[in-house]
């Protein structure tokens, strides 16, 4: 009876000990751990509840997630408006008319050029100031709470506070560049020549708390032996980061740069609300974006729906060659 | 020594000095959105602003409640994050409860299969989404949009609930059975109460997801009358002239529940992030 609540050694008499659902099994002869095993071969009425309560979950996520995006490859072979029934089957036509549409490079440029910007400046904030805050300072709950509230509110707000703060004649911003004497005259930052700037600020602003996070939950399990025997290596600051903080975080760093990159990479809210696609939102008119713009501006819902194809096979193609290129961290992570 | 302790202070310093930025460039634009907020309309646009308001009102408030559509979409916004959560809780918690008490022929499989959907972002969704939810002639309800939360959330919440399940020893249950209760009884008086923490955590994830939505809001709802919050906060901007005080009083009231949440699930947080649960 000890068999299953006990996982510690228990010399069992007989090889196979038939134990209600399950079985207790034991190398004859060796003391070795009792294994509890389940039954290999389920019961009838056991493998119904189980898919039964499943089913349920199954069913929404087949329906409401993986048809779509199954249908979404059939929509882009289709020429069809986004709110009239009539459908007309063209096969690639959608993807040859993108592949000359001038404006679907720009997007896939502007995309990336974001992508890149937001990425790389998230993972470096994030990172130090997971550093600094896993140091002991006075106030450093306060700190990691307040540090998380950009993350965590809603998008639409993100945008109307830096909208504001960014206004050209009554926001903060160009009011403290004037009264500092940096510029003259006001900077027009929702405007076409400084708008990704501002976009690329917003987002890591919005989005560097998650790396952040993520990289001080693993910083936290470090076992802080390692750093007392460096220092007392005399290991300077930096040399501790790169040959214990370093190598301790490559995999979760892996997971965060990879979860980072495809949501940028699609990141639809944030930047739509920012440029809503006219005027000089042209100038941040990302592959998320023109694909929303063709389906419910123009729409021309075959066209979305090949954007959204393309967009996805980018993704997957990316995600390999990371993978290909990360071997050992993926293993890790 | 002396030379020793210097340097110390000075690392200290830096340290501090890289806190109070932290915590300095995310407060602040909340605190100048407050501040806006409580600003009569001649001083939201004086120069140079005024950081704490001269003369404080509630007008901005005032305004937004009774001469703009804010509280319909408050409304809209808590019926349709409270029935994503209902439903999402339900399903994901029988889901859950299944792929950690059950043994059938393919469940680990069907568990990575769920995983992998987690993949999928909103924009790759919610365009085939939104024509079949045409075709289905329920575009511009709310049952539409809480369909779309609850399968939106399900990978992650159903992961959760998974790793939460684990964590109860199926020896409570089967005392319970043995006892003469039945299956539901065990999972209701026993494993329920131990899984609350998770059903919090994930339900206020679910939540603030549902509240934060901004896509499948826009793309599903047509009516001005059934539009939840970012939606109905976006429209906003729309006027000839923006009332930005107006707008600042908008955020503040968006901002507030979801900060309240946030401050909340704090504890639950890091546990969560570590296993992966929020997006975007």
């Amino acid at each position: 009876m000890t068999g299953i609540s006990d996982p510690e050694l228990q010399p069992v008499a007989s090889p196979e000990v038939r134990f209600r659902s399950g079985v207790i099994t034991a190398e004859p002869g060796l003391a070795r751990r009792a294994r509890w095993i389940p039954v290999t071969r389920p019961k009838r009425r056991e493998q119904l509840a189980g898919l039964l309560t499943i089913a349920p979950a199954l069913f929404l996520i087949l329906a409401l997630t993986l048809y779509p995006v199954a249908y979404s490859i059939w929509l882009s072979l289709l020429e069809k408006h986004s709110f009239f029934p009539q459908e007309r089957f063209v096969g690639l036509e959608n993807y040859f008319y993108l592949w000359k549409d001038s404006e679907f490079w720009t997007s896939l440029w502007l995309g990336t050029v974001y992508s890149i910007w937001t990425i790389f400046f998230q993972v470096v904030l994030g990172v130090a100031a997971a550093l600094i805050l896993n140091e002991i300072f006075v106030g450093r709950g306060l700190v990691r709470g307040i540090v998380l509230f950009p993350y965590m509110i809603p998008t639409i707000v993100a945008v109307i506070l830096w909208k504001w703060l960014l206004n050209d004649t009554y926001g903060v911003v160009n009011y403290w560049l004037f009264a500092f004497g940096i510029v003259r005259d006001p900077i027009s930052w929702l405007g076409a020549d400084h708008i990704m700037l501002s976009l690329i600020v917003m987002s890591i602003w919005q989005f560097f708390p998650f790396v952040l996070l993520s990289i001080l939950a693993r910083l936290q399990t470090i076992p802080p032996e390692l750093y007392e025997a460096a220092k007392v290596d005399g290991a300077s600051a930096l040399r501790r980061f790169i040959h214990i903080t370093l190598p301790q975080i490559r995999g979760i760093l892996f997971v965060v740069i990879l979860l980072r990159s495809i949501w940028m990479f699609t990141k639809f809210d944030t930047v739509w609300l920012m440029g809503e696609g006219a005027g000089a939102g042209r100038f941040i008119r990302t592959l998320p974006v023109y694909a929303y713009m063709r389906t419910l501006t123009y729409y021309q819902a075959g066209l979305g729906a090949a954007l959204a194809v393309i967009m996805f096979a980018i993704l997957v193609v990316c995600t390999v060659i990371y993978f290909r290129l990360f071997r050992e961290e993926a293993d890790i992570g | 020594m002396n030379r020793w302790r210097l340097r110390r202070l000075s690392t200290r310093s830096l340290l501090y000095m890289g806190a109070i930025f932290l915590a300095l460039q995310a407060a602040f634009p909340f605190l100048w959105m407050v501040s806006t907020s409580f600003k009569p309309p001649v001083e939201v646009f004086a120069q140079p602003p005024s950081f704490i308001p001269h003369d404080p009102t509630w007008e901005n408030f005032w305004r937004l409640f009774t001469a703009t559509n804010f509280l319909t979409y408050f409304r809209n916004s808590l019926i349709v994050s409270g029935l994503a959560v209902l439903l999402t809780m339900v399903v994901s918690a029988a889901g859950a409860y299944s792929l950690t008490r059950y043994q059938y022929l393919g469940r680990e499989k069907m568990a990575g299969l769920i995983l992998c959907t987690y993949m999928f972002a909103p924009i790759m969704v919610v365009i085939p989404f939104f024509i079949l939810v045409k075709k289905a002639g329920i575009e511009n309800t709310h049952f539409a949009l809480v369909l779309a939360f609850t399968s939106f959330c399900l990978p992650f919440t159903l992961w959760l609930m998974r790793a939460f399940f684990k964590t109860i020893p199926v020896q409570l249950e089967e005392a319970a059975l043995v006892d003469g209760a039945g299956r539901i009884r065990a999972v209701i008086y026993v494993v329920l109460p131990l899984a609350l923490p998770g059903i919090i955590a994930t339900s206020i994830f679910t939540f603030i997801l549902a509240w934060n939505d901004y896509i499948f809001t826009r793309i599903l709802i047509t009516s001005d009358e059934l539009k939840t919050l970012p939606v109905g906060v976006q429209d906003l901007f729309h006027s000839a002239l923006i009332d930005w005080g107006l707008i600042m009083a908008a955020g503040m009231m968006i901002t507030i529940p979801a900060l309240l949440f946030f401050v909340t699930i704090q504890r639950y947080l890091i546990r969560g992030w570590g296993a992966g649960a929020v997006k975007g």
